[in-house]
């Protein structure tokens, strides 16, 4: 019996490593994209689309690897936790990877534009907010680590703020006719791809914190997010 | 009969004493042979464990990370370094990735290499290698090494750069000095004689301008050992304002100099310290929009003395922000054409504060603008200047 616990406890760790292996990626792939975004390098946004297929599988056969946990060892308590909790930020890993994937794409349909100095300088902010808010999560998962999970909400202002001020910009840009239409909008969803990375990143901080502490957060943020987590997300592909 | 019969006993009895004391000393000496066996056997798994321990400690010295598998892939040694080799669980989970998947490969019989470039922050660059090693007949473990090789990565672009930015930047006013020499000696049209000449004064200046900076830095270079005496903060800023005052006016820039709530001094050379901040104040005025404003600030901590001068204008991309104080490194080639920079500007900024053992740092956001930031020792206190020397 303890043998099949200690199998068991051996294949959570190994579940656990290889989500914090597949975040970590989407940690690295952000600031990857917004390079490859605002150097127009298409090469180089070209080898993260083309990584994503590797991405998909490996997530889907992660989850796949929890649900036959879940059948066949029946966990209990904080496993349980840890196996559901794990389920939900699976799917919240995956589609960040997407929304990175995204503004690779965005670079393909902005080639050849020259941005505003601001507009870039706004989405340099962006992508490193978002990318720190997804490397606390990644590394709060990682260490199981509930009050680092919960500074995650926080950061995710400045990343708000930012993106009203971008779009402000590519308004302001658009106007001043340093910016086409068409690259406008693009660089719109742009910036809300980099705020939906937030999100994710914000709701994985939400799951450690339940996987953890077996409860989730009491503030107004928290139960507000709790019940859009019910309702769709919003995300945009291209 | 009997006294032969008793006879024969005795002897028997005597031989069979004599043949069971061989036969004990026989035995104790084999014990005693297996004693000293196993004493020797005691000793060499003493030894073999002090050995074990003693390469233990060795690898856990090296900075490089490795892991030793058996057959199997299971982890038979795994040092220091090994065990948390960036110290940050994302970049960390990253790399046990990319030994996890070369290991796979050595075990079966591969010898791989991967350059793992991590964005960071801080960027790194991660060499991990892994190779097969023999157990006897077709059986392998496998070895895996992990580097660090961030600053070789990073001095290779360097040298690469380097050697392409040099030969663009002597060669493209070489060039053109050669081709307006060529078309002027066959034309015969006055005005369009006086503007080719007036095409080659100003190529003729530019290659005169990266000469004098080449020949500024090598003597800075030279000078390891720069002089060292109390010069006022406040002195430096006025002269070098004085120096770069033309290049704001000519495009409506003005300069701003935030005065200390004391007199601020540091120790060095006063005619290196005035180049770099000028340096510092003609890349602000030459990438600011026109009419904007350069600001200049200097405060400290008794210890260190911060000179910051900070710019409105296009900013910096953040991937360049570590490499704009490299020797004719560009940001933006073209632009850095139309405002008449050598490329070297910076390059000297960074040798002057390193001879005077400070730093110089940047921050900037494109778009918003950048702020670069000597940091210098203080100097042992105020010192009474109030009228510029020559120099």
């Amino acid at each position: 019996m303890d043998e099949i616990r200690r199998t068991f406890h051996h294949e959570l760790e190994d579940v656990h490593g290889e989500l914090v292996t597949l975040s970590a990626r989407v940690v690295e792939n952000i600031p990857r994209g917004t390079e490859a975004l605002l150097a127009g390098d298409l090469e180089a946004a070209e080898r993260i689309i083309l990584a994503d297929e590797e991405m998909n599988e490996r997530a889907f056969g992660l989850e796949e690897r929890c649900y036959r946990l879940i059948a066949l060892q029946q966990p209990m308590a904080s496993d349980l936790r840890a196996l559901m909790a794990t389920v939900r930020i699976i799917s919240e890993v995956e589609r960040s990877a997407d929304l990175v994937v995204n503004i690779c794409k965005a670079s393909r349909r902005i080639y050849g534009v020259e941005l505003d100095p601001r507009v870039r300088g706004l989405v340099s902010r962006m992508s490193d907010q978002a990318q720190s808010e997804f490397r606390f999560a990644t590394d709060a998962y990682a260490q199981r680590d509930a009050p680092l999970a919960a500074a995650i909400g926080d950061m995710d202002d400045l990343l708000d703020k930012s993106h009203q001020e971008l779009i402000q910009a590519i308004f302001e840009a658009h106007k001043a006719g340093n910016c086409p239409l068409e690259v406008a909008v693009q660089m719109a969803l742009v910036a809300r791809f980099y705020e939906r990375i937030g999100d994710h990143a914000v709701n994985i901080g939400e799951r450690i914190r339940y996987m953890v502490l077996g409860e989730f957060g009491q503030d107004n943020e928290s139960q507000q997010r709790r019940a859009s987590f019910a309702s769709p997300t919003g995300d945009q592909t291209s | 009969m009997w006294a032969i019969a008793i006879g024969a006993l005795v002897v028997g009895l005597v031989a069979g004493g004599i043949i069971a004391v061989v036969a004990v000393n026989r035995a104790t000496e084999r014990a005693e042979t297996a004693r000293r066996m196993v004493l020797r056997s005691e000793q060499a798994v003493v030894d073999a464990s002090d050995r074990v321990e003693l390469l233990r400690h060795a690898l856990d010295a090296l900075p490089q990370g490795v892991v030793i598998t058996d057959e199997r892939g299971a982890v038979v040694l795994r040092n220091a370094a090994a065990a948390s080799f960036l110290g940050v669980p994302h970049a960390d989970a990253l790399v046990g990735d990319a030994v996890a998947e070369l290991l796979a490969a050595a075990l079966k019989g591969r010898t791989e290499q991967r350059l793992l470039d991590l964005y960071g922050p801080p960027r790194r660059s991660i060499e991990v290698l892994a190779a097969p090693y023999p157990l006897g007949g077709e059986r392998n473990g496998a070895v895996v090494e992990v580097d660090d090789v961030t600053e070789k990565v990073r001095l290779e672009a360097v040298r690469t750069d380097f050697i392409a930015n040099i030969s663009h930047e002597l060669k493209t006013p070489v060039g053109a000095l050669a081709l307006l020499a060529e078309t002027l000696s066959d034309e015969p049209d006055p005005e369009l004689v006086q503007r080719l000449a007036e095409k080659m004064v100003a190529e003729a200046h530019r290659v005169n301008r990266i000469i004098e900076d080449l020949l500024e830095l090598s003597r800075i270079e030279a000078g390891e050992h720069p002089v060292r005496q109390p010069v006022a903060v406040g002195l430096i800023v006025a002269e070098a304002v004085d120096r770069i005052r033309h290049v704001g006016d000519a495009r409506g820039i003005s300069i701003h100099v935030e005065e200390p709530s004391r007199r601020l001094v540091v120790m060095g050379d006063r005619r290196q310290l005035v180049s770099a901040v000028a340096n510092l104040l003609d890349n602000a005025c030459k990438y600011s929009d026109p009419g904007a404003a350069v600001e200049v600030d200097a405060h400290t901590d008794g210890q260190w003395v911060e000179l910051e001068v900070a710019d409105h204008g296009i900013g910096i991309p953040s991937r360049d922000l570590n490499r704009v104080f490299e020797r004719f490194y560009r940001v933006d080639r073209a632009r850095s054409r139309e405002t008449g920079g050598t490329g070297l500007g910076l390059a000297i900024v960074r040798h002057v504060v390193s001879n005077h053992g400070g730093s110089v740092s940047v921050s900037s956001e494109e778009g918003v603008g950048s702020t670069f930031t000597l940091r210098l020792p203080a100097g042992p206190g105020p010192v009474a200047v109030t009228t510029r020397e020559a120099g």
